[in-house]
C-alpha cells in the first residue's frame, strides 16, 4: 500500500482519486466483461465501423479488446501501474470516440436528423444508446484517464509507479 | 518522468495483450484470430435504415434488389414471407425434406425459434455443422434465417452450408427472419429444438 503522508484518506482530493480511479477500471472491467461474453457481437458491431478489410485485424480487435480493457480496468481498480494504465486506457478511448463520432456523423446524415437523436449500437458494451450521450461519457472517461495520468488517485494503491525516478513527486 | 510513464504504458499493454492472448484462447466463446467469419458481403450496407418489418413485403425496393443480387451472387436463392409459411405447413417438412435452420445464437434460439428448426450459428459452426450438414444435404429446400434486418448471420450461415455440399439451388434466405415471422404471428417454439414449448401457440 502507498502510505505517504500527503496521500490522507480525509483529503477529498484523495477521494476523488480513488473515486476515479474504481469508477474508470469499473466501467473497463463491466464494458469489457460485455462484450468478452458475447465475441460475435462485438465483431459484427466493429465491422460497421468498416476500419480494416484485414480478417486478422477486425477477428483481433474482436477477441482481444475486450480482454484487453478489462486487464486496464483490473489494474486500476487494484492500482498497480496507473499511470501506464491510464496511457493506454486513453490511447483506446480516444481514437474509439472519434470512430462513434463518425459513425455518428454517417448516421446522421443518411437518416436526416440531429446528432443527438442519432441512437445506436456503438459496440461500447451498453447497446444502443444515444450519440450524444455516448460522446459525453467517453469526454468523462478521458477526463478522468487524462487526470490519473497526471498523476491522481494514489490513495489505496496496490503499487501505483512500477519503476520510480527521482522526479516522481507524489500528488493526491 | 515522461520516459517512465511510457515504459510502463507499454509495459501495461504486453501485459494486457499476453491476459486477452491466453482469455480468448481458453474462453468457451473465444473466436478464431484467422477465420473470416463474414465470407460474403453485407445483405445491407452498415448505414442503411432498418426495412419496416411491421408489414410482409414492404421492404423497400432498392433494399430488396440488393438483397436478391448478394445472393445470387452467392449462388443463393431469396425465400419471401409467403414461402416461408407455405412451406412452414408443407407435409414435406415432417419428412426433413423442407428444413429451417436457425443462424442466431442458442440463447436467441432458446428464447423463440420458427418450430423444429435447427441451430446452427455461423460464429461456432464447429459445433453445430456435423449435426445440420447432413440434414441440409438430403433436404429439398433449406430456409435460413435470422434476426431479419441488418442481421445477415443467414447469408453467412447458407453460405457455410453450400461450401460443404448444400446445393445453392436448395439453399433460400429468409430476409424478413425472425423479426417478421414474430410479426405476422406465426407459430414460435421455445427451448431446445422440438421442445413443445410454445410462445405464442400449437402449430
Amino acid at each position: 500500500m502507498n502510505t505517504r503522508p500527503n496521500n490522507s484518506p480525509h483529503s477529498w482530493k484523495a477521494t476523488a482519486g480513488l473515486l476515479a480511479r474504481w469508477i474508470l477500471g469499473g466501467a473497463f472491467v463491466y464494458l469489457g466483461a460485455t462484450k468478452a461474453l458475447h465475441p460475435e457481437d462485438f465483431l459484427k458491431l466493429i465491422r460497421q465501423y468498416e476500419l480494416t478489410q484485414s480478417v486478422l485485424v477486425l477477428d483481433s480487435i474482436a477477441a482481444l479488446l475486450p480482454w484487453f480493457e478489462i486487464a486496464c480496468g483490473l489494474l486500476l481498480v487494484a492500482g498497480v501501474a496507473v499511470r501506464g494504465a491510464a496511457l493506454v486506457t486513453l490511447a483506446l478511448l480516444v481514437p474509439f470516440t472519434v470512430a462513434v463520432w463518425h459513425r455518428a456523423l454517417a448516421l446522421k446524415s443518411v437518416l436526416a436528423i440531429s446528432l443527438c437523436a442519432v441512437k445506436f449500437d456503438c459496440g461500447c458494451g451498453n447497446g444502443e444508446e444515444f450519440a450524444c450521450r455516448k460522446l459525453v461519457e467517453n469526454l468523462i472517461w478521458i477526463a478522468l484517464a487524462t487526470w490519473l495520468l497526471a498523476g491522481g488517485g494514489r490513495t489505496g494503491c496496490l503499487r501505483h509507479t512500477l519503476r520510480k525516478s527521482n522526479e516522481d513527486e507524489p500528488t493526491a | 518522468m515522461a520516459r517512465n510513464i511510457l515504459w510502463e504504458g507499454l509495459l501495461v499493454a504486453c501485459v494486457g495483450l499476453g491476459f486477452a492472448l491466453a482469455a480468448n484462447e481458453f474462453s468457451p466463446r473465444g473466436l478464431s484470430l484467422t477465420r473470416n467469419y463474414f465470407p460474403v458481403g453485407r445483405i445491407l450496407p452498415a448505414t442503411t435504415p432498418l426495412p419496416n418489418t411491421n408489414s410482409v413485403g414492404s421492404t423497400n425496393l432498392t433494399v430488396a434488389e440488393g438483397v436478391i443480387a448478394e445472393l445470387q451472387a452467392n449462388g443463393l436463392q431469396l425465400a419471401t414471407s409467403n414461402q416461408a409459411a407455405a412451406w412452414f405447413t408443407d407435409p414435406r417438412r415432417q419428412t426433413a425434406k423442407i428444413v429451417f435452420v436457425d443462424a442466431r445464437n442458442e440463447e436467441d434460439y432458446k428464447n423463440g425459434h420458427i418450430p423444429g428448426a435447427w441451430l446452427f450459428n455461423p460464429y461456432e459452426e464447429e459445433k453445430y455443422l456435423n449435426a445440420v450438414a447432413p440434414v441440409c444435404q438430403a433436404a429439398d429446400k433449406v430456409l435460413v434465417y435470422c434476426h431479419g434486418g441488418e442481421c445477415d448471420d443467414s447469408l453467412s450461415a447458407a453460405t457455410e452450408l453450400r461450401d460443404v455440399g448444400v446445393p445453392g439451388t436448395n439453399i433460400f434466405v429468409y430476409a424478413g427472419g425472425m423479426s417478421e415471422w414474430l410479426t405476422t404471428g406465426r407459430p414460435v417454439e421455445t427451448g431446445p429444438q422440438n421442445s413443445s414449448q410454445w410462445l405464442n401457440q400449437n402449430p
